[in-house]
């Protein structure tokens, strides 16, 4: 029993201890201390990412509360890699005149979630799996009415605090029933006393509606679109690229190791909703005009091709799961990035104001475009490798039906994709954003974005790393 | 798989939500005045609407007072096994204790304590 096991929860200790050094240095500056804050909070944070790479070994602590192995490392870093692109991002837009006031908070918030997904996703029991949910939403639905003067985004908070509390209403009825089965909210306890009985079975429907409504699987998707554009874009961003992710991870670890036993019965439902989830999240996203809300469907039918990877019950489908969401970060990132550099500039963000980008514009709509043939998984970019192992993971459990499905879906995600694509590079218009060059820090961003969709695309290592990493094959 | 228990789950929820819903409307004795249907506010007739806009500066100070409320729920339970736990366990009650030290300063600093 030395100090030193504390290391194995090194993630939560050094965010914690950044969130802490910020709340501080609010506290000592005096004045305006927006430009002293926002350079340093980014540093801090990447100090934190750099130490998150360090390697460690798997165990447990607090008599199996936390637990922590090199799967759940890897998660970790690509949420870490998220958020620091997020900070970049959203480094011009804090320095608003309205949001001078406001800066640490928006830090201070995003860390806090941060900090509760680390342990959802290293937790080892249902009732520290609870507090790192609840410690990953509630700051969220702050952060949604951040910009607190305007109606859409206090109704975007709203929105997001009423529906979590109700998915995690239902979440808990599921974990209680759970408990009343097998007499124990350990994971490994209940994975081990688990044998499909019917109440048992009801447990797990309601605890996937919990979950589903945090990834925003289709029957539980109702609240993504408004809550997505009323929030403003980092944290929109925030909620569809690292508040999914952290959802999805401690989702898949579940179902392959606490629900190991009911594998047939969560394939069935899985199946189900992924077919649900592509489709109808395909079907809404050619209708919208708002390139927020389009991006929230589009962010609806990706969790549904995640889902894809899950259902094989395999370690390529686990992998692929993390590559998947890695390769999603830097897309969806790239995409946001660019509507957000726009919209800070012009206030603009439908996609008829588009037309016409790339005469003024190329630089940031070919960007837009390589982030979006990702998101569609067109071949020489990042996303065809994401879809094709997520595919892959699911033809080797047997479900050649669900993938065709998703070859047919991604077929028609390419036409509403190539709307934008064609709005920036085909279309004509009188009146086209005008040119305009970005700071620094939105550069560095979008830079950092097209790097990661061409990196982790061309190189295949970047798989092997994460699989040797995680199961040390 | 047979799913009577399911069923009988259901049933039985329904049927206990159900007849606690439809005793406790039978059973109490009941008079019906137009003053039993008012707002209660200290004994006399309300003014006014009851949806009035109240100063954010109250709800400000609840929280505030809650959070302390609930630090001492914490220590409680700590002051009674602190002995047996020994040095751990008071370095953890004080890092407990600063966490929530900054917080009451960055209220202090935010002029949330501040009655306007």
């Amino acid at each position: 029993m030395g100090l030193e096991q504390y290391l194995l929860m090194r993630h939560e200790l050094v965010l914690t201890l950044i969130t802490l050094i910020i709340l501080i240095a609010e506290l000592c500056i005096k004045g305006d201390n927006s430009r002293k804050i926002r350079p340093f909070a980014i540093i801090l944070f990447f100090i934190a990412t750099v130490v998150g790479f360090l390697p460690l070994g798997e165990g447990s602590l607090f008599g199996g509360m936390f637990q922590t192995n090199g799967m759940i490392l890897i998660m970790k870093n690509v949420l870490n890699i998220g958020v620091l692109i997020i900070f970049i991002q959203s480094y011009t837009w804090l320095g608003n005149e309205e949001n001078k006031i406001k800066v640490s908070e928006f830090f201070l918030l995003m860390l806090s979630t941060l900090i509760g997904m680390d342990f959802m996703i290293s937790s080892g029991d249902f009732l520290m799996f609870y507090i790192g949910l609840e410690l990953a939403t509630i700051p969220i639905a702050s952060l949604a009415a951040y910009e607190r003067t305007k109606t859409k985004s206090a109704e975007a908070g709203i929105k997001l605090i009423l529906s979590s509390a109700l998915s995690s209403g239902i979440m808990l009825y599921g974990i209680s029933m759970l408990y009343g089965t097998t007499g124990s909210i350990y994971f490994s306890e209940v994975a081990k006393s688990l044998h499909s009985s019917n109440l048992q079975t009801l447990a797990f429907i309601f605890f996937f509606s919990g979950m589903a409504f945090k990834i925003s699987i289709v029957p539980f998707h109702l609240w993504t679109a408004d809550v997505y554009e009323g929030a403003p874009i980092s944290v929109t961003s925030y909620l569809s690229v690292i508040s999914k992710g952290a959802a999805v991870f401690i989702f898949v670890i579940m179902l392959f190791t606490v629900f190991r036993a009911m594998t047939a019965m969560w394939q069935d439902v899985l199946y189900i909703t992924s077919v649900l989830t592509m489709t109808i999240g395909n079907l809404f996203a050619m209708r919208q005009k708002n390139l927020k809300r389009f991006l929230a469907f589009s962010s609806i039918s990706q969790a549904g091709f995640i889902f894809l990877g899950m259902i094989g019950g395999n370690e390529l489908g686990m992998t692929s799961v993390v590559y998947f969401m890695l390769i999603y970060i830097f897309s969806n990132l790239g995409a946001f990035g660019v509507v957000s550099a726009i919209a800070n500039r012009t206030g603009k963000e439908n996609r008829d104001d588009y037309d016409g980008l790339y005469l003024t514009n190329p630089k940031l709509s070919l960007l837009m475009m390589i982030a979006l043939f990702s998101l569609a998984g067109i071949p020489p970019v990042a996303g065809f490798f994401g879809k094709f192992f997520l595919f892959t993971a699911a033809a080797k459990g047997g479900f050649y039906m669900l993938v065709l499905i998703g070859v047919l879906n991604t077929i028609i995600s390419l036409y509403y994709y190539l709307l934008v694509v064609k709005a920036m590079f085909i279309n004509k218009s009188e009146t086209p954003i005008q040119y305009f060059k970005s700071d620094g820090y939105t550069r560095l961003g979008l830079i950092i974005c097209f790097a990661g969709i061409v990196f982790t695309g061309l190189f295949s290592f970047v798989f092997e790393y994460i699989r040797v990493y995680a199961f040390g094959v | 798989m047979s799913s009577e228990s399911l069923i009988l789950f259901f049933i039985v929820g329904a049927v206990f939500v159900g007849a606690v819903l439809i005793f406790s409307s039978l059973v109490p004795p009941k008079s019906k005045n137009p003053q039993k249907s008012e707002a209660y506010e200290c004994g006399i007739p309300t003014t006014g609407i009851t949806w009035l806009q109240f100063n954010i500066g109250y709800y400000l100070f609840a929280i505030l007072f809650l959070v302390f409320d609930v630090e001492t729920v914490f220590v409680f339970p700590w002051a009674v096994v602190m002995k047996e736990l020994g040095m751990i366990a008071f370095v953890e009650i004080i890092i407990f204790f600063v966490i929530l030290g900054l917080g009451l300063l960055y209220a202090w600093k935010k002029h949330a304590l501040i009655w306007e």
